[in-house]
C-alpha cells in the first residue's frame, strides 16, 4: 500500500469523453439509419381493463405499415420478468397500467407507425383499479394478477421484541411515506434489432445487462440464446432503470417478425409510464430506547408498491428489510416487509434498491428520538453505531470496515459546527441536520454475483479490457482501465476497453448493486496476473530459455542477462502465429460460509456494507413554506478512491438525485386520472437547485477490494433526503414524515401550533 | 404533406434542405443532415435543454424550433465547435474537470456555456447556473459542469 501508485487513486480521463463533447458518441438512436423500419407500441389508456377484442385489420392497410403485432404472434414465452415472468411482451385479454404495451406497428416511417397505431381499434371493459400497496393488500381490493396482490413478504426478526420494548425508557411510532420516483436519466429506453440473413438477430441495447436482454429475448422469441447477438451502444445513464428488458425485447421481436432492421425509441412519456420507477413505499417504524440513548429495540412494517408487475420488487424489498435498522447496534428487531401489486407503473431497480426508503424513515425517527430524550442527535448516533465484531438482526457479523463509522461520524460534528455558524439570511430561519447510512453492496447471498471479464494484448503492445458489464456513464471502464495499468505496471493510455458484445465479450455481470469497481476490479488484476504468465510462457519458448530466467516488468519481458524486451515483440509475433496473448479471470463475491447466515430467502443477507453521512443546511421561508438546501457536505467510506473525479462525480451526482428525492420528485396520480409523466411536471433538479457540494472521501480499506476499494454508485443519495427533513426540523420545528417535501406541510403544521 | 425547402448555414457550411414542413430543427440535423449530437431526451417539449444548438449565436431548444423557421438562419452545433481540428476549449475542459459521464446532456450544456462565455467571459458562479438551468442533468449534480465552465473561461481569457 506505501509503494508508488501508477494511476490508481489519479483522477485520469475517462476516454470515451473525447467523442461525448464532439456529439461523435453513438448512442442506439444515432446508429446508422439507412433503410430501417421504425416501431411504435399502442399503450393501454386504462390502469386496470379487460381486453375485449383487438381489431389491427384497419391498421395493416394503412401505407407504409409493415407489420400490426399482439400478444397472438409472440412465438415463444409470452411473459417475462427478471425474478417473475409476469409481465406480458404485449397484453395477454388484460391491462394492468396505463401505459402496458397492448400492440406493436412496424413502418417505414415513424409517421406510418404512428398513423399505424391510430387504426388498431381496441375494446376495453374498465375493471376496478388500486394505487396504494395497503389497500391493494386489504380484503376486497381489486386482483391484479391471478394468485393475489402479494408479490413477496419477508418477516425477518432477532431478540425478543416485547422484552425490548418493555426495557425502552422511550418508545416512538411514526409512519412515513416515500414517493415513486423516475430514473430520469437523460436517453430515454432504446433499441434497434437486426435480422441476419442467417436468421440470427443482432440487437443493439442501452442496457445494464446485455447477457440476461439476450435471454429474455431469445425465450420470447423461441431462439437458440446463441442466435442472438446483444450488443451495447453509448449508454445515456441508468440508475437502474435499464435493469429492464422489456423495450429490446418488442425491438427483436418488431425484427423478427419484419426479417427486417427496427428500431424501437420511447418517449420520455413512454419512459415514465411503462419503464421501471424507484418502489413507493409506506413505512411504520416504532422505536425504542432507554433514557441513556442506548437502542433497545425496532419493529417496523413496510408496504412497497411495485406496481403492475413484480420487476426487481422482491429483491428490492429483500434489501430494504435488511437496512431498515440502518448502522445501529439494536438487540432486538422485527422488520416486516410486504410488497404489493398495484395498477400504477411497475417499479424495478434504481439506485439505493431499497436503501433510500428505509433511511428516510429510520434516520427522521432518530432524530425525532434524540429530541424525546434530549440527547444531541449526533451522541445519540455515536452511542449505537455498529462496531466491527457486532451482528446485527439478519445474522451477518459486521467487518472492519464499521471503522470507518466513527470518522465519518467526526466529519459530521465538523461540518455541522461549520454549517450552524452561518447565518440566516433576513427573513429566513436556517437549519442543519444530517443522516448517516449503510448501503450494501453485491447481489446477496446465493444470487450468481460473479464478473468474467479478459484482457488480450494487442499486437501494437497495447491492452484490451473486455469488461463484460456496461458502463453506464459512471466511469466503470476507466476503473477498469486504471486497474489493469496498475496490475501490468503501463500507462493509463495504453489500456483500452472494448465496448459489449455478447458474441466475444465475457459475461461480466449485470452493472448494478455498486459492485462493478469490486468486482471487476478483482477480476481485472487476478486475468493481468494470468496474462503475465501466458506472455512468460510464450517468451521463454520464443527466446529458448528456461521460463524462470524471464521476468516481467512494466511492458517488458526481463532476461537474466539484463536485457529487456518491450512487451509488443511478443504480441506481434503472437500475431504472426496466428495467437492471442490473452487472459480471462472469473471473480464470485465473496459470501463467507462462516459469517453468511443460511436461513433467509435468496438474495439475503448482503455481507458487505459501505457506510456514509450528509450534513445540509437548509433555509426556510417560514411566511411561504418554501426550503432551499444551501449547502450539503457528503461523507463517504469507499474503501480506496481508484479515480477520485468519478468518485466525487458518484457522490455529487447522487446527492443531486437525493436532493430531487427530498424536495422536488413525485410520479403521482393527478386529479384527472394521468400521472406524472413529464418533465414540465416532474421536476429535475436544476443547476439552479444545486447547493454548495462538498465531498469527503473517506479512505478505510476493504481487505478483499481491489487496492482496498469498495463501492460508491449508490450510497451517496441515500442520507439526502433524511438530512435535509432533519435540517428543516432544526429551522422550523416541523417534523415531516413525507416526501417530497411541499410548502403546505411546513406552513400547515406552522399556522396549526401557532 | 407539401415539403418545403430551406437553406440555413450550419457549422458554417450552407445547406439547402428539402424536407416536412412539420419537422422540427432538431430532426432536421438529425434525420436530414446526419448530425447527432443534438439529442431528444425530454420529447420534444422544451423542458432538457439536450437539444441545445446555437442560432445565430443564442442558445435554442432545436425540438422547439420548427424547420422553416431555422430559414436563412446560422446554426452551430456540437459538430461544429471544434476549430480547425482544434477542440473548443469548453470541450476540453469538459473532459478535464470530469464534467462528462453519461454525456448524453453533455452538447447542449456546452453550447448553452459557449453563449454564456460569448456574452460574459468571466462568468460567476451564479451567471453559470442560471445559463445552464435549462439543461437538465441526471448524472453529475452539475458541480463539475460549473467547474468546467470556470476553467474555460479562465483559458479564453488568457488566449484573448
Amino acid at each position: 500500500m506505501l509503494a508508488e501508485m501508477l494511476t490508481v487513486g489519479k483522477s485520469e480521463m475517462r476516454k470515451d469523453a473525447w467523442s461525448k463533447v464532439t456529439g461523435e458518441a453513438q448512442y442506439v438512436d444515432d446508429l446508422p439509419a439507412e433503410g430501417t423500419l421504425y416501431a411504435r407500441v399502442l399503450r393501454s389508456p386504462h390502469h386496470h381493463a379487460r381486453i375485449v377484442r383487438i381489431d389491427v385489420a384497419d391498421a395493416a392497410q394503412v401505407p407504409g405499415v409493415v407489420a400490426v403485432l399482439t400478444a397472438r404472434d409472440v412465438p415463444g414465452e409470452k411473459t417475462f420478468g427478471p425474478l417473475i415472468a409476469d409481465q406480458p411482451v404485449l397484453a395477454i385479454d388484460v391491462v394492468r397500467h396505463l401505459g402496458e404495451p397492448v400492440a406493436l406497428v412496424v413502418a417505414e416511417s415513424k409517421l406510418a407507425a404512428q398513423r399505424g397505431l391510430d387504426a388498431i381499434h381496441v375494446e376495453y371493459e374498465p375493471l376496478p383499479a388500486v394505487f396504494d400497496p395497503v389497500e391493494a393488500l386489504a380484503e376486497g381490493a381489486p386482483q391484479i394478477h391471478p394468485g393475489g396482490n402479494l408479490v413477496t413478504e419477508y418477516d425477518v426478526r432477532s431478540g425478543d421484541l416485547d422484552a425490548g420494548f418493555a426495557e425502552a425508557d422511550v418508545v416512538l411510532e411514526e409512519t412515513f411515506f416515500v414517493p415513486r420516483i423516475s430514473p430520469g436519466y437523460m436517453e430515454p429506453e432504446a433499441s434497434m434489432a437486426c435480422w441476419n440473413d442467417d436468421g440470427t438477430l443482432t440487437v443493439w441495447v442501452s442496457s445494464q445487462k446485455p447477457f440476461e436482454d439476450r435471454h429474455a429475448i431469445a425465450s420470447v422469441l423461441n431462439l437458440p440464446v446463441e442466435q442472438v447477438q446483444v450488443r451495447s451502444a453509448v449508454i445515456g445513464g441508468a440508475f437502474g432503470g435499464k435493469e429492464d428488458s422489456s423495450l429490446s425485447i418488442l425491438a427483436a421481436f418488431a425484427a423478427y417478425a419484419t426479417h427486417s432492421t427496427v428500431r424501437l425509441t420511447n418517449t420520455r412519456h413512454e419512459s415514465f409510464l411503462a419503464h421501471p420507477k424507484r418502489h413507493p413505499a409506506q413505512l411504520r417504524v416504532k422505536i425504542g430506547a432507554k433514557r441513556d440513548g442506548t437502542l433497545v429495540a425496532l419493529d417496523a412494517t413496510v408496504h412497497l408498491d411495485t406496481g403492475a408487475f413484480a420487476s426487481y420488487g422482491p429483491a428490492v424489498g429483500g434489501l430494504l428489510t435488511e437496512v431498515v435498522p440502518g448502522a445501529y447496534r439494536i438487540p432486538n428487531v422485527r422488520v416486516h416487509t410486504l410488497v404489493a401489486y398495484t395498477n400504477s407503473p411497475y417499479s424495478g431497480a434504481m439506485r439505493g434498491f431499497g436503501s433510500p426508503q428505509a433511511h428516510f424513515a429510520t434516520e427522521s425517527l432518530l432524530d425525532m428520538l434524540a429530541g424525546e430524550l434530549g440527547i444531541d442527535p449526533l451522541e445519540l448516533r455515536r452511542k449505537n453505531i455498529l462496531a466491527p465484531g457486532d451482528k446485527v438482526f439478519t445474522g451477518v457479523t459486521v467487518a472492519d470496515t464499521a471503522n470507518a463509522l466513527p470518522v465519518i461520524l467526526d466529519h459530521v460534528q465538523a461540518a455541522r459546527e461549520r454549517l450552524s455558524s452561518i447565518p440566516a439570511t433576513e427573513g429566513r430561519r436556517s437549519g442543519v441536520g444530517f443522516a448517516l447510512n449503510v448501503q450494501t453492496m453485491g447481489l446477496g447471498y446465493r444470487v450468481p454475483d460473479d464478473s468474467t471479464n479478459r484482457l488480450e494484448i494487442a499486437p501494437d503492445g497495447s491492452l484490451l479490457v473486455y469488461v463484460g458489464a456496461p458502463d453506464l456513464g459512471q466511469g466503470l471502464a476507466t476503473v477498469a482501465e486504471q486497474m489493469v495499468a496498475e496490475a501490468l505496471g503501463l500507462p493509463y493510455e495504453a489500456v483500452r476497453a472494448v465496448p459489449i458484445d455478447t458474441h466475444i465479450s465475457p459475461n461480466g455481470g449485470v452493472t448494478c448493486a455498486s459492485r462493478m469497481t469490486y468486482v471487476v476490479g478483482n477480476s481485472v488484476i487476478l486475468a493481468a496476473q494470468r496474462l503475465v504468465d501466458t506472455l512468460l510462457d510464450y517468451a521463454a519458448g520464443v527466446l529458448r530459455v528456461p521460463r524462470e530466467q524471464v521476468a516481467y516488468a512494466a511492458g517488458h519481458v526481463k532476461l537474466a542477462d539484463g536485457q529487456s524486451i518491450p512487451l509488443s515483440e511478443f504480441a506481434s509475433r503472437a500475431a504472426e502465429d496466428g495467437m492471442m496473448l490473452s487472459a480471462e479471470a472469473t471473480f464470485s463475491f465473496p459470501y463467507p460460509e462462516e459469517t453468511t447466515p443460511k436461513y433467509l430467502p435468496v438474495g439475503m443477507p448482503h455481507v458487505m456494507y459501505v457506510f456514509g453521512a450528509q450534513v445540509a443546511r437548509v433555509e426556510v421561508d417560514p411566511e411561504l413554506g418554501t426550503v432551499e438546501l444551501t449547502d450539503l457536505v457528503a461523507i463517504h467510506d469507499v474503501g480506496k478512491v481508484i479515480n477520485r473525479a468519478a468518485v466525487e462525480g458518484q457522490v455529487e451526482g447522487a446527492a443531486a438525485q437525493g436532493i430531487g428525492y427530498a424536495l422536488y420528485e413525485d410520479v403521482k396520480l393527478k386529479d384527472n386520472g394521468r400521472w406524472v409523466d413529464g418533465f414540465a411536471e416532474y421536476l429535475l433538479p436544476t443547476s439552479e437547485d444545486m447547493p454548495r457540494v462538498e465531498s469527503i472521501i473517506v479512505e478505510v480499506p476493504e481487505p478483499s477490494g481491489p487496492h482496498g476499494a469498495k463501492g460508491v454508485g449508490e450510497v451517496a443519495l441515500v442520507p439526502t433526503a433524511p438530512a435535509i427533513a432533519n435540517a428543516v426540523y432544526d429551522a422550523v420545528n416541523v417534523r415531516v414524515t413525507r416526501i417530497p417535501i411541499q410548502p403546505e406541510m411546513i406552513v400547515g403544521d406552522r399556522l396549526a401550533v401557532g | 404533406m407539401n415539403r418545403i425547402t430551406i437553406t440555413l448555414t450550419v457549422n458554417g457550411h450552407r445547406r439547402t434542405v428539402t424536407t416536412e414542413p412539420n419537422k422540427t430543427l432538431l430532426y432536421l440535423l438529425r434525420d436530414d443532415l446526419g448530425l447527432h449530437g443534438a439529442k431528444d431526451a425530454c420529447g420534444g417539449e422544451g423542458e432538457c435543454g439536450a437539444c441545445t444548438v446555437l442560432m445565430d449565436g443564442q442558445p435554442v431548444n432545436s425540438c422547439l424550433v420548427l424547420a422553416g423557421q431555422a430559414d436563412g438562419h446560422d446554426i452551430v452545433t456540437i459538430e461544429g465547435l471544434a476549430e480547425n481540428g482544434h477542440l473548443h476549449p469548453l470541450q476540453r475542459s469538459f473532459v478535464e474537470a470530469g464534467a462528462v459521464q453519461c454525456g448524453f446532456c453533455t452538447p447542449g450544456a456546452i453550447l448553452a456555456a459557449k453563449a454564456l462565455l460569448d456574452r460574459s467571459p468571466s462568468p460567476t458562479d451564479e451567471e453559470i447556473r442560471e445559463a445552464l438551468s435549462g439543461n437538465l442533468c441526471r448524472c453529475t449534480g452539475y458541480v463539475k459542469m460549473i467547474k468546467a465552465i470556470h476553467l474555460a473561461a479562465e483559458e479564453l481569457s488568457h488566449a484573448g
